[in-house]
């Protein structure tokens, strides 16, 4: 638990618990601080990236993945071996290891254990070479298997082995033969060849090792008392009350919250969970299930005494025997046991907004009552079958006894150092050399390096590479960018969002005299939405904001048109309810499956096999019902901005101030090509719970072509021009501004409202559609080399056809990868960076340094949505990437969508937050290396007024580094000041364009310098 | 070449060995412990399943070519007995044909679906190897033209199932639900078991066209007298019951969704859950004999039906509620075959196995469906409440899943698992008073156990 936790518990503590309101009070309060343990993860359709563990944000990076990773019983870091296949690969060099050790440990590393042996020899040792540990008797058989002592560990190298055996047979031969008493392990060894003394030269150092570790007193590992009964007995019986308990919670609290999969929903759900619990199971009379007895007993107990859910917390309490101290513990504890569940419950209950059957306020507190209820009566039924005794919960968990505490063996506590010696070239003379307080200190040293502080070191070795690479690429990327041209043919500008960075890249490379900017995908349009084809709104905009105005999408067709083709639409999506109810049904489901059940083969095997013919197809025939072109109801006429009729829409003034907002963030207010465009992104995939999670974040997880397509419109206002000149932004009347859409899945570009372009732009305008489809076809090509079912040689062209399939495959679980390998945040001028390949790993928001107020407005309200846009995308990464099990949701395959809530593992699981692993499986967990163009005063300034900001970067949940904006030096922000960083080396690798440089790779890799010789001198 | 011997000597053997030589290639390579590309997996399995298709299509079209109704297949009498003999024999009819094809169609069609699905799985492997079992397995019992040799392909099937169930072998809950459906499984077995050995007994044949009556499927007429029938078919039932989820052993079947989508898909949705229903055509005529039989049999899927019903309306996740909708058109199948509609219950069999692997492989999709669906027709969808004449009762009976499993645990696994218990402590209390009192303090049990 972390400090502030346990601060807690003991402020608390001082008050008993009463039943009065006061006591209520404190009740409450420990329950909703248990609450912020849960995930926060809303219904799965909208899906938001946020820091997995933004319950811990207050404390600092290490402290709170190290303290997370306990409280929710999860990996803090990859695995060892992770770690080391990165130091084989070159992902991690001595260097790093160095230093990163010399960051963790300073003085303490030159510390000499023995002589000839500094803490560092050791640490180094250990976090290079692997050995296991286990029991004695994994330990046994691993001796066995690898011939531990019969032929020296592999990775030490010949000098060192060859140096270890003839030392030990010189040492055998003059010490040992020399004694008095004969050595009976030396009989015939005149006639030894070089494997017996091999094994001689083991087996003396084995036994020496033995030998000495014995004399060292082991500390035995203290036992810990569970707070859960069910820990408790579980540890004690094998028998998992959970199981009984899940078999009636998980379906029961499914059907609270499914919001329309049940044909049959829950009764009396009004009354809350608490209520139509003890009513469902309270008026039973008999049941099958054998421990259902004692709950229904219970349960009508419970009914007949109207006690209400805090009443009975604190009855449940009371029989568990949890004592006040532990109340706050054992909430946390027993709610995180469903997690997913009980996170859920936390999130409808708060969010009543964004689902369509809410649940009342105070949900969670009547779960963690039935779920008492529940343990307790588990607890009770297996104890009382178990146990020849009766004994109350309250006294088993004080009585049960605790496992004798385990000490390690002489031999488990000897083998780490029988492998380091070997390493060393140490003999057995060396080992028996020792003396007592050196064996003791070397092994406490060993013992003291546990798993977690070994890979806490790994990590930042590993953290302190990629580091060192993203400063050296920018600092000599920006002493030589590629030239910008100073009056663009045109501009485009796209997302922040990481895949971006490839596609924008390839665009400048097709078109040099081009600009591109990145702002974030919403274009300062935040409204609710709705489509053409859409029934509802839905809010296009970052989630922290709640939008004030409504958009809606209007048909240029006549109404009649309109009318017939909604008629159409709504005539087929009543027929194929039907038979989406009727299939689930009795009669309606026989006579559909045996008069047209056999057609589904069609639809079935075309899909399996043909998916991007069977796509076409389906297109064309939607034509049918689809409006042939739309336009928004952009302007309104009303005074107030609201849901319906005329005001819908925004007045000319707001669409100014949108308007100068967007333009004066990314500094584009001087130079305005003839064609500007607008190109917002979302993603195509088929069969995809998570889709939401690869659209744009910063719409809320959805496409944002109404955001694009509408700030378009409001820049082509001659009205909203008027204003903006008045303001100090002129716009020629030569400049068009186009909308459009990225799909990053199928890597298509969508363009809105082409007919209205002037024909004085349109043979411009057909130029540079092509050179973005061209730019389309080489992003597909460079996504390719991640797909291994994408052959390496695939061309531009074959290669936007292989991921048009994915996109529309049923069977595809990686129709794209979505933000994986995300790892870089660059806040300044796409100047600065331009021509520099960062391997689709970098958010790059475009800020001009130059334009910015004096006290930083700009660059305030920039990383007030970048920081946790961004920094929730990566961290949500990195834990899902680090634990996938449990971090994040496992392996899509067994998926299982519930409630229209969430995924389960097959058919009653915790309902499974975070990332999928066939997201996350090629993303490396790196803190997020954060680069903003801006000076250490004005950086502090703005971090001084933004608390939550300040608190991300002193708290290291990324890395921060200034790039200076007049100069291409690197200021890195570390221990609350900037330090200047100079480059580890002298040059960048260059290529002539990004395919040469990434054709043939499937792995992450270096940043280059891209110099086209097209581009202009 | 004549229409006859195309039929017998290579259509025939290729529907066969296509998916048995499918799987031992598999099998056997994976035997070597060697992990093979990806590619070559589903190429092998592609093509062996698309062969089989082929060979299966073209002897319907032979068939129909040749109206011939009922083509056998032996490979030798294996066992002969004065009364007592053991053939391998295959049947193409009418039914077995149409099932054929269809276990090729689908088999094939999922292979290539998880090819892709299960891409970069670790058991990626091991998943089409016991797909290629279970498709060698659906064949077999298909054609099968003894009870024996049904048996074979029936055990198959119920082996490749379970191990699917478990794919996920990593996480405990696969394991515990795999081995639910294996015990169940064991148990129908044993009842065809007994089944094959009570028609050997009776009519000293195991061979479907000779036990159960000469002509070819439905006509046939059995030689077993009204009550022999009874006791056959009562047991077949009992094994059909257990393979397709009826009541009471509906239990398995929502337990048996922890595999990936591709394996519930093809197994719970479409071959596996059907093959149930597929005995009681193949033993039809047992049915004609005995009108008790019929009765039972109607009841059962009738009462099927309805619980299935009942337990797949609450249903809250897509799977369950496919598997429960799948369950209750089972129910009508078996209905439909004890009222005597036996093409309608083939037919219904076809389309239904189609439809329901669709849906199932589509279960993902649900969100996007809801929102297109609301989309299509302008509001929220209107919310479905078929319980709305039941009472709370009901929906808690619906919620439990009818309580099927705490019922068997109840009735049958305590008391058998407690007589057993019982012979054992009188066993230890045995041999404890034959060893002496030295020995007691070593079989003293532990305190917590």
């Amino acid at each position: 638990m972390s400090d502030r936790h346990e601060n807690m518990g003991v402020s608390l503590d001082d008050h008993a618990i009463g039943s009065g309101p006061h006591g209520d009070a404190l009740l409450l309060s420990r329950i909703e601080h248990a609450a912020h343990y849960l995930p926060a993860q809303g219904p799965i359709a909208v899906f938001i990236h946020h820091n997995t563990l933004h319950g811990f944000e207050h404390l600092p990076f290490r402290e709170a993945v190290e303290s997370g990773a306990r409280v929710f019983g999860c990996e803090p870091y990859l695995p060892e071996p992770d770690y080391r296949a990165a130091f084989r690969k070159g992902r991690i060099r001595e260097v790093d290891l160095e230093a990163a050790m010399r960051d963790e440990y300073g003085d303490r590393l030159s510390e000499a254990l023995a002589p000839a042996l500094t803490r560092q020899k050791l640490y180094a040792a250990i976090l290079q070479y692997r050995f296991p540990t286990g029991t004695a008797e994994e330990l046994r058989w691993y001796m066995a298997e690898h011939e531990s002592l019969r032929r020296v560990r592999p990775d030490v190298s010949a000098v060192v082995r060859s140096r270890f055996i003839a030392e030990t047979r010189r040492w055998a031969m003059r010490d040992l033969r020399a004694g008095t008493t004969r050595e009976p392990r030396l009989r015939g060894v005149e006639s030894w060849g070089d494997s017996e003394w091999e094994s001689f030269a083991l087996e003396s150092l084995w036994q020496a090792c033995r030998d000495r570790a014995a004399d060292v007193p082991a500390t035995p590992e203290p036992a810990s008392r569970p707070l859960r009964v069910r820990d408790l007995l579980l540890r004690q019986t094998g028998v998992d009350a959970d199981l009984l308990v899940d078999d009636i919670l998980i379906p029961f609290v499914a059907a609270f919250l499914d919001q329309g999969v049940a044909h049959w929903p829950l009764p009396d759900r009004e009354a809350g969970f608490y209520r139509s619990f003890i009513h469902l199971f309270g008026e039973a009379r008999h049941t099958a299930h054998a421990w259902h007895a004692d709950l229904l007993r219970e349960l009508s107990r419970l009914h007949e005494s109207h006690t209400t859910p805090l009443a009975s917390i604190r009855e449940s309490l009371a029989e568990l025997g949890v004592a006040p101290a532990d109340e706050e513990q054992f909430f946390i504890e027993t709610l995180l046991a469903l997690r997913g569940w009980a996170g859920m419950v936390r999130q409808v209950e708060t969010r009543a907004d964004r689902v369509i059957r809410p649940i009342p306020a105070g949900s969670l507190v009547e779960f963690l009552a039935i779920r008492l209820i529940l343990d307790r009566v588990a607890a009770n039924y297996i104890a009382g079958r178990l146990m020849t005794k009766s004994v109350s919960l309250a006294e088993l968990r004080t009585q049960l006894p605790l496992p004798a505490p385990r000490s390690r063996s002489k031999e488990q506590r000897a083998f780490p150092l029988f492998q380091l010696a070997q390493i060393w070239g140490w003999t057995a003379a060396d080992v028996l050399q020792l003396s007592p307080a050196e064996m003791a200190s070397i092994l406490t040293a060993i013992e003291t390096f546990t798993t977690v502080e070994r890979r806490r070191v790994l990590h930042a070795a590993y953290e302190r590479r990629f580091r060192t690479t993203v400063f050296d690429a920018l600092m000599l990327q920006a002493r030589t960018p590629a030239p910008t041209p100073a009056a663009p043919r045109f501009q485009a500008v796209f997302c922040i969002d990481e895949r971006e960075e490839s596609f924008r890249r390839h665009l400048e490379e097709i078109a040099p005299d081009c600009v591109t900017f990145g702002t974030a995908g919403f274009f300062g349009v935040a409204v609710y939405f709705r489509g053409i084809e859409d029934a509802h709104f839905t809010p296009l905009c970052p989630i922290v904001i709640r939008p004030k105005h409504w958009l809606i999408e209007e048909s240029d067709d006549d109404v009649a048109a309109t009318g017939r083709r909604s008629r159409t639409r709504k005539l087929i999506g009543e027929a194929s309810r039907r038979v989406q109810v009727g299939s689930r049904g009795l009669g309606a489901g026989a006579i559909l499956t045996t008069a047209f059940g056999v057609l589904a083969t069609a639809p079935l095997v075309a899909r399996t096999l043909l998916p991007r013919l069977t796509a076409r197809i389906r297109s064309t025939f939607q034509r049918v019902v689809a409006a042939p072109t739309t336009h928004l109801h952009l302007e309104r006429t009303t005074a107030e901005p609201g849901p319906d009729g005329s005001s819908i829409g925004f007045s000319v003034s707001e669409m100014a101030d949108i308007g100068e907002r967007v333009l004066r963030d990314i500094g584009m207010t001087r130079v305005f090509s003839r064609l500007v465009f607008f190109i917002a992104h979302g993603s195509g995939s088929q069969n995809n719970p998570h889709k939401s999670a690869y659209d744009c974040g910063a719409c809320g997880g959805s496409p944002g072509s109404p955001n694009g397509r509408s700030l378009a419109q409001m820049l082509n206002d001659p009205r909203v021009r008027d204003r903006l000149r008045t303001r100090g932004i002129a716009i020629p009347d030569s400049t068009w501004f186009v909308g459009g859409l990225h799909n990053t899945c199928a890597d298509s570009i969508r363009l809105f409202d082409t007919g209205a372009i002037p024909a004085s732009h349109q043979a411009e305008f057909d130029r540079i559609e092509g050179e973005l489809n061209e730019a389309a076809d080489r992003n597909a090509h460079e996504r390719c080399r991640r797909f291994e079912t994408a052959p390496l040689d695939l061309t531009p062209r074959a290669a936007h056809n292989h991921v048009e399939a994915r996109s529309e495959d049923l069977a595809q679980t990686r129709p794209e990868l979505g933000h994986a390998t995300n790892a870089i945040c660059i806040v300044g001028r796409r100047e600065r960076t331009r021509g520099l390949f960062l391997d689709r790993r970098a958010f790059l928001t475009s800020y001009d340094p130059t334009q910015d107020t004096p006290e930083a407005a700009v660059l305030t309200r920039t990383l007030q949505a970048v920081v946790p846009v961004c920094g929730g995308i990566n961290l949500e990464y990195y834990f899902s990437r680090t634990d996938n099990a449990r971090y994040g949701c496992g392996s899509k395959l067994p998926h299982n969508v519930t409630g229209l809530l969430g995924v389960m593992d097959g058919a009653a699981s915790d309902l499974r937050t975070g990332l999928p692993w066939q997201m996350v499986e090629i993303h490396e967990p790196v803190r997020m290396v954060m680069v903003i163009e801006t000076t250490p005063e004005i950086m502090l300034g703005v971090m001084a007024k933004n608390p939550s900001i300040d608190q991300f970067f002193r708290n290291e949940w990324s890395h921060l580094a200034l790039l200076d904006p007049h100069s291409p030096r690197l200021k890195w922000f570390v221990d609350g000041e900037f330090r200047d960083v100079e480059p580890s080396v002298e040059s960048l690798p260059h290529s002539n364009s990004s395919a040469d440089w990434y054709r043939g790779w499937r792995d992450h890799l270096e940043f280059a310098s891209i110099r086209s010789p097209r581009s202009p001198a | 070449m004549n229409i006859e011997s195309l039929m017998t000597d290579v259509c025939g053997p290729l529907v066969l060995l296509a998916p048995t030589v499918l799987f031992a290639i598999l099998g056997g390579l994976t035997l070597t412990g060697r992990p093979l590309p990806e590619k070559l997996i589903n190429r092998m399995c592609i093509s062996a399943g698309s062969l089989g298709f082929v060979a299966s299509l073209l002897m319907l079209g032979l068939m129909l070519a040749g109206h011939s109704r009922h083509v056998a297949i032996e490979f030798g009498e294996w066992i002969h007995l004065p009364n007592f003999h053991l053939n391998v024999k295959f049947v193409f009819d009418r039914l077995s044909v149409p099932l054929a094809i269809l276990s090729f169609l689908l088999c094939s069609t999922i292979g290539s679906f998880a090819t892709r699905y299960l891409h970069r799985e670790p058991g990626y492997q091991r998943f089409f190897v016991l797909l290629s079992l279970f498709m060698a397995g659906m064949v077999i019992a298909s054609v099968a033209g003894t009870v024996e040799t049904l048996f074979t392909g029936w055990e198959f099937v119920g082996l490749s199932s379970a191990l699917l169930v478990a794919f996920f072998q990593e996480r405990p809950a696969p394991a515990r639900n795999a081995f639910r459906v294996w015990v169940v499984y064991r148990i129908s077995d044993a009842a065809l078991l007994l089944a094959a050995v009570a028609l050997h007994h009776l009519t000293g044949e195991g061979d479907f066209d000779r036990a159960l009556g000469g002509g070819p499927w439905p006509e046939g007429v059995t030689p077993l007298s009204a009550y022999n029938s009874l006791i056959v078919g009562s047991l077949l039932l009992f094994a059909a019951a257990g393979k397709s989820a009826l009541v009471p052993f509906s239990g398995w079947l929502p337990r048996a969704m922890e595999g990936p989508t591709p394996s519930s898909a093809v197994f719970y949705g479409a071959l596996s859950v059907h093959l149930g229903a597929f005995l009681l055509l193949r033993v039809s005529p047992l049915l004609d004999q005995s009108l008790i039989l019929c009765v039972l049999v109607t009841a059962l899927g009738l009462a099927t039906s309805v619980y299935a019903y009942l337990a797949g309306a609450v249903q809250t996740d897509i799977k369950s509620a496919l598997s429960f909708a799948s369950l209750s058109q089972v129910g009508l199948i078996v209905a439909e075959i004890g009222v005597g509609f036996r093409y309608l219950a083939l037919i219904h069999l076809l389309g239904h196995a189609c439809l329901r692997t669709l849906q199932f492989l589509r279960a993902p999709s649900l969100l996007a469906d809801f929102n297109s669906l609301e989309n299509a027709i302008g509001q929220r969808l209107p919310s479905v409440d078929r319980g709305r004449w039941l009472s709370t009762r009901a929906y808690r009976f619906a919620l439990a899943r009818g309580f099927l499993d705490a019922l068997l645990l109840r009735l049958v696994v305590t008391p058998f698992v407690q007589t057993f218990r019982w012979c054992d402590r009188q066993e230890r209390r045995w041999a404890a008073w034959l060893a002496g009192p030295g020995a007691e303090s070593r079989s003293k049990p532990e305190e917590w156990s």
